[in-house]
């Protein structure tokens, strides 16, 4: 398949480009805005990329590989990476897990027929105190996870809204 | 001057150096992976670790900090250094393996870390006997493993480009084969793909390595992770012999090692000569072993009712001085070539002089746009320069097709007109055409003579590059008539030593029936009468420094001593087109 940036997309491009003394340093966020207006960046958007900042095409996919952040396939227009990590195994993350696969009918790794979700099981994102939690598309984490929120957000998600950030107070220590 | 201490021995420095290569210059070793002397040095092998610190100074004195013994403070950095990224400074203090146990425990500890997810099978590995991981982990690792969970598996015989195929399990993703595709081949085509103990070295989805230089990654692979399509499994190094030779694909004429095992060349890597090629050469330099190997011509081969027959050597000579004999000089037309030695054209030059033969001529064989900025030449003879220095006449193609037509006998050296369209069969009707080549062609097809001679691989002769460099080339292959125990220069490898003739691993077969050039000319002028002997290339190149100016102080011995002679281009001849 081809792709092509916009002209918004290449004149952000240009202004990514005029923040750092050489070309290199823009690979990162170049692919970020390849990832948002096509969803993914599989090898012919790596190409694009590279052919937009006239750098090797080696040189981009050694970059997108590198990170799991970037998707080098198509998945689902949702993509839920749920935290099986210590503390939300402790907490239940497997079985948050394994209802999501059981709910969505596809196993972890896997997208849904109707290309709406991604399954991922990914290790700790860094919010091992309101375990077990998963986040949706390397974006908004859902914390404290129970069937019922994951049902409610499933539904949700279905009708195309996504859940606001969540507040998460940190649990104060009492000076006694 | 400055003062650097390695392992209690004070050494004096001037200039800067990065600590490992200043080691390894002092003939001492640090072990290492990731650094190439050519390359820059990214660090992340982490197996070059040394301890360094710095004699304390006082800031304001400047005098040296003493302690109660009153020896000298010294102040350590905090961890070990990686010593291949840090500056040899004065007044430095440097720990190796050799003296310290904290050092050779980071070193081991780093090995068994690389070694975790390693095959370790060397005894099936190609890298087997020329590996730096596997010596390295002899020397300096730990015995076992503690790692008894299953391996990490990744792709092998990964097909990365025409020539070079990729066992991912065995890289330990020093990143000297991507360095090497940015750094000095600039192709940029190969990157390190995924991260953790998932990553190896990749193309582009869907681009293939098709680098021109691609096999020097193969040579600096520190493992067995990137081989040669060519020549994997096909030997092991201790089986073969290594002998220094010059590519003869170009006019570059890069420094060359010959492997050979039983009298085939197995495969050519590039030696090092800062002044010519560094450590590096073009892949189609590689492809030369099958010049040294294939579509040989073994015997002479004689015209009888328009049908080649295999000849003896006396009946070829007696041939060769009748046809000769029976013409007018004038008729006679020598055409010496560029894809010969100094040395061969030499013989040719001194035989036409003495027979009363018109000058030699000569034709360049070059191929505009071939060359590139690095290691590729427009000529694709490896001795143009060498020919104009001897004085022979250079002719263009068309001139040269001119003196065909008006000639009845053409002796040719080693250059194939035909099959370079220089002329073409049907011009060389009625016309007697002598060829001494060395490889089957359609050139040597329709000569009448076809005298089989040595090649690069089985003469010591040398060589003019493009920018005026003389080097040469060292026998690494037997001849019918040459001997490795009575050759000193030849090397000797185990299965030469041992091997007999009733061994399945030496044959007869792999040495041609073929001579020098110059012993044929020796033994024709003989026959003939005429006073003309030659005995090999080290005498005659002594002859050809006394005879030629720009030859002068030339010898094997000088060209040995420094890696090849750099002679001042005659201003009278047309000065190569360096590319
Ligand atoms: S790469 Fe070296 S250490 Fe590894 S298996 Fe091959 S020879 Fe042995
Ligand atoms: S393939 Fe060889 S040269 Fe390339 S990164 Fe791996 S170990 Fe290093
Ligand atoms: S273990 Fe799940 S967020 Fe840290
Ligand atoms: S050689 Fe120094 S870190 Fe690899």
């Amino acid at each position: 398949m081809t792709y092509e940036f916009t002209t918004e997309d290449l004149k952000e491009i240009e202004k990514i480009k005029s923040r750092y003394p050489e070309v290199k340093p823009a690979t990162l966020p170049v692919l970020w805005i390849a990832q948002k207006r096509f969803g993914h960046v599989d090898p012919d958007v790596q190409k694009l990329v590279a052919a937009t900042l006239e750098l090797p095409e080696a040189h981009v996919h050694g970059v997108a590989s590198f990170y799991t952040q970037y998707y080098k396939e198509k998945k689902g227009k949702y993509v839920l990476d749920v935290c099986t990590c210590l503390s939300c195994q402790l907490c239940g993350g497997y079985d948050m897990l394994h209802y999501l696969e059981e709910k969505l009918e596809i196993k972890a790794g896997e997208t849904s027929d109707d290309g709406l979700f991604t399954l991922n099981q990914v290790e700790c994102l860094g919010a091992c105190g309101y375990a077990p939690m998963l986040q949706i598309t390397n974006d908004k984490y859902v914390n404290n996870l129970t069937h019922e929120k994951i049902d409610k957000l499933v539904d949700s998600l279905k009708k195309g809204e996504e859940p606001g950030y969540e507040k998460m107070e940190m649990p104060l220590r009492k000076n006694n | 001057m400055p003062q650097v201490i390695i392992d209690g021995q004070t050494y004096e420095f001037e200039g800067k150096h990065k600590l490992l290569q200043f080691i390894q210059d002092l003939g001492k070793e640090v072990p290492f992976f990731c650094y190439h002397p050519s390359m820059t040095a990214p660090a992340n092998c982490r197996q070059c670790m040394v301890k360094v610190g710095q004699f304390v100074k006082d800031r304001e004195s400047g005098e040296y900090e003493l302690d109660d013994n009153g020896e000298k403070v010294i102040r350590w950095f905090p961890k070990l250094q990686t010593s291949c990224n840090i500056d040899v400074a004065d007044d430095m203090i440097v720990h190796t393996q050799e003296t310290d146990a904290l050092v050779r425990r980071a070193q081991k500890d780093n090995l068994e870390l690389i070694l975790i997810n390693h095959p370790l099978d060397c005894p099936i590995c190609d890298q087997a006997g020329e590996c730096p991981l596997q010596i390295q982990t002899y020397k300096y690792g730990p015995e076992g493993s503690r790692f008894e969970v299953k391996k990490v598996h990744k792709p092998k015989r990964v097909v990365l480009g025409p020539r070079v195929v990729l066992d991912a399990e065995r890289c330990i993703n020093c990143t000297r084969c991507t360095r090497f595709t940015e750094e000095i081949s600039k192709t940029n085509q190969l990157t390190i793909t995924s991260r953790g103990d998932k990553n190896y070295p990749t193309t582009a989805p869907g681009r293939e390595f098709t680098d021109p230089y691609s096999l020097n990654t193969v040579d600096i692979c520190p493992v067995g992770a990137l081989t040669s399509a060519d020549f994997r499994f096909r030997a092991r190094v201790w089986e073969m012999n290594q002998t220094p030779s010059i590519d003869i694909t170009n006019g570059k004429g890069c420094n060359i090692d010959l492997w050979t095992r039983d009298n085939l060349v197995l495969r050519i890597t590039p030696r090092y000569n800062g002044e010519v090629n560094d450590h590096w050469m073009p892949d189609e330099g590689r492809e030369a072993y099958k010049i040294f190997n294939e579509n040989r011509i073994s015997r002479p081969l004689q015209k009888l009712d328009g049908e080649q027959i295999l000849s003896s050597w006396n009946n070829s000579i007696a041939t060769f001085n009748e046809q000769i004999a029976a013409r007018d000089k004038k008729e006679i037309l020598f055409i010496g070539s560029p894809h010969a030695s100094v040395e061969e054209n030499y013989a040719l030059q001194q035989l036409a002089n003495l027979m009363g033969i018109n000058e030699v001529i000569f034709t360049s064989h070059t191929e505009s746009g071939k060359g590139d900025d690095f290691l590729l030449t427009d000529d694709l003879a490896p001795n143009t320069t060498g020919c104009r220095l001897l004085g022979l006449k250079e002719l263009d193609q068309k001139d040269l097709g001119f003196r065909v037509k008006k000639a009845s006998l053409i002796v040719l050296v080693n250059d194939h007109f035909i099959d370079r369209e220089i002329f073409s069969a049907s011009d060389l009707d009625g016309k007697y055409l002598v060829s001494f080549a060395t490889n089957h062609s359609k050139t040597t097809k329709f000569a009448d003579l076809v005298i089989p001679i040595t090649t690069a691989a089985e003469h010591a002769a040398s060589y003019v590059n493009v920018d005026g460099r003389i080097q040469r080339t060292i026998p690494a292959k037997e001849t019918k008539y040459s001997n490795r125990r009575l050759n000193l220069e030849m090397s000797e490898g185990r299965l030469d030593r041992y091997g007999t003739n009733f061994d399945n691993w030496v044959t007869e077969d792999n040495k041609i029936d073929c001579i020098p050039l110059w012993n044929f000319i020796t033994e024709a002028a003989n026959a003939s009468g005429l006073d003309l002997s030659f005995e090999d290339g080290r005498s005659m190149m002594n002859e050809i420094s006394d005879k030629f100016k720009p030859f002068e102080n030339v010898s094997y011995e000088a060209m040995d001593a420094h890696a090849g002679i750099q002679l001042s281009l005659n201003p009278k001849t047309e000065s190569p087109k360096v590319k």
